[in-house]
């Protein structure tokens, strides 16, 4: 059941399995086993390497085949460098699924907030108002902002994962994790609430007129609806819009039904000219 | 013909970039519509129609393998009509395309099984050649026809149907305005469901005031997103004050 001795890898080894992971890391996704195969093709070079025995090997060959799931960006290569390291030290196929299985759920919790919602939502909103702005450096600024530091943080993270090997649960056990999370939360929350009403656009050109006698004199008042919002709170429109999709997402509605929602709202109203 | 051949090519390799490399993160609309838009020789529209997608689907990801709307296609569709068509014409096929490819996505997400099912033959084999084989030329077939396919009708057939939307949106300037509004109002679905994977009654203050900051300083976004990490890192600080980092 236990490997023999351990088998020592090489750097070459190693970068084998990074650049099979870069390339191919969620190939072939399906919802019956997500990235089982992108997964099993990356760590195919270190199983041949520490398993020379061919009926050893194809086991441990079937057994990455299992279910797997976590953030492509962050969380994934920190699995395989992890794995790799185990693999090195001769761990059972036992320990090796529990690894995978024990920190793919976590991972992909943190990755998917820091990655995707937050550093994704705050390079996008800006590189979209420049292009929108018709600046041709929005959307190049995004590609720099993400060619170079996903690449970085992808190739860190696996030599990293692979040195720290089985502390690696430790490592991460002690808070890191809750603390980078709670770090990338906290500025998420100051972006989207200052970006919201910056990017979501809604207005009124609603005007009210009256007739009033000033002095004797018959004149008419006109004011606009638009003005008195903005005197009682700037965005007005625009929160209330997003707190309604808020509100609705949390009731359980999926983003498709919400947005026939909004559509609704904002083509009746822009239609019969009561939004603008 | 040939920018059909173009948009389709550009749609399977945005589309691969997510599925491995995420070197330009081109599934998103901002960049898949910035490349139509060079492809098809119009970058301003392709910015205007990216930009205009990517706002309203900023927080939108496939968390886990979730259904989204195929914003993709859309964008790059949308940049080809809008090119021929005005923003209001293109803005208004993108959303639709969008939302009709998120079943074609379901289908192709399903389909994907026959990969893990070889995957498993060969390992039975211990045939690791024929497995690598199959992961680089074939498993990012489905993935990526699912989306070039679709783009290369509707780009090689979809011409009349762009001439007549056009041709009704002259005819009828309250539907434009009701398409412009809408387009305002989108990006709303963006920032709610950022706020709904995040603990917002837990620490409201931070939302707050990122708002002052915008709506009463008129900070610039960068300059938000700097107070952002400024204030965060403060609280941290403070909350773990004495304790080992």
């Amino acid at each position: 059941m236990e490997t023999t001795a351990s088998t020592k890898l090489t750097r070459s080894d190693l970068m084998r399995a990074f650049w099979r992971y870069l390339f191919l890391n969620q190939l072939g996704w399906n919802y019956e086993r997500m990235q089982s195969v992108g997964y099993c093709a990356a760590i195919l070079p270190i199983l041949r390497k520490t398993r020379p025995d061919p009926e050893d090997f194809k086991e441990a060959f079937i057994t990455n085949l299992n279910f797997f799931n976590t953030n492509p960006v962050v969380g994934y290569p920190l699995i395989l460098g992890a794995h790799a390291a185990l693999e090195e030290s001769g761990a059972s196929l036992e320990t090796t699924e529990g690894l995978k299985v024990g920190l793919m759920g976590p991972l992909a919790g943190v990755g998917d907030t820091i990655v995707w919602a937050l550093y994704n939502s705050i390079i996008m909103s800006i590189g979209s108002v420049m292009a929108l702005q018709g600046n041709v450096m929005g959307p190049i600024l995004v590609i720099l902002l993400v060619f170079f530091p996903y690449l970085g943080v992808r190739y860190w993270q696996f030599f990293w994962a692979y040195r720290q090997g089985s502390n690696l649960i430790g490592q991460l056990g002690g808070g890191m994790i809750e603390r980078i999370t709670e770090l990338a939360t906290l500025v998420g929350l100051v972006v989207i609430g200052g970006f919201a009403p910056s990017i979501v656009k809604v207005t009124t050109p609603l005007e009210w007129s009256r007739d009033v006698t000033v002095r004797g004199e018959l004149t008419t008042q006109t004011v606009n609806i638009q003005q008195q919002l903005d005197a009682i709170l700037p965005y007005m429109l625009p929160l209330l819009v997003t707190w309604l999709a808020y509100w609705l997402l949390k009731r359980g509605w999926s983003p498709i039904r919400t947005i026939l929602v909004l559509t609704a709202i904002g083509f009746i109203g822009g239609a019969l000219g009561i939004l603008g | 013909m040939l920018t059909a051949i173009l948009l389709a090519l550009w749609a399977y390799l945005c589309i691969y970039d997510i599925l491995g490399p995420v070197f330009f993160l081109g599934f998103r609309p901002l960049i898949a519509g910035f490349g139509a838009g060079i492809i098809v020789g119009d970058i301003q529209t392709g910015m205007m129609i990216g930009g205009t997608l990517e706002l309203m689907a900023l927080g939108v990801y496939t968390y886990g393998g979730a259904t989204i709307p195929d914003f993709t296609v859309g964008a790059i569709l949308g940049t080809y009509f809008g090119k021929t068509g005005g923003f209001e014409v293109g803005i208004s096929l993108a959303i639709p395309a969008a939302l009709l490819l998120t079943q074609v996505d379901v289908l192709q997400r399903f389909l994907n099984f026959v990969f893990v099912h070889r995957a498993d033959a060969f390992a039975e084999a211990g045939d690791e050649k024929g497995f690598m084989r199959m992961m680089w030329w074939t498993s990012h077939l489905i993935w990526g026809l699912s989306r070039a396919i679709p783009v290369f009708l509707a780009v090689a057939f979809g011409d009349q149907a762009v001439q007549a939307v056009s041709n009704f949106f002259d005819k009828n300037p309250w539907f434009n305005k009701g398409i412009s509004v809408t387009g305002g109002i989108l990006p709303a679905l963006g920032f709610a469901m950022l706020l709904k994977i995040l603990p917002v009654s837990t620490f409201p203050a931070f939302l707050l005031l990122g708002f002052v900051l915008y709506a009463y300083l008129k900070v610039p976004l960068v300059g938000i997103a700097i107070a952002g990490v400024a204030i965060a890192l403060v609280y941290q600080q403070l909350k773990y004050r004495g304790q080992e980092a």
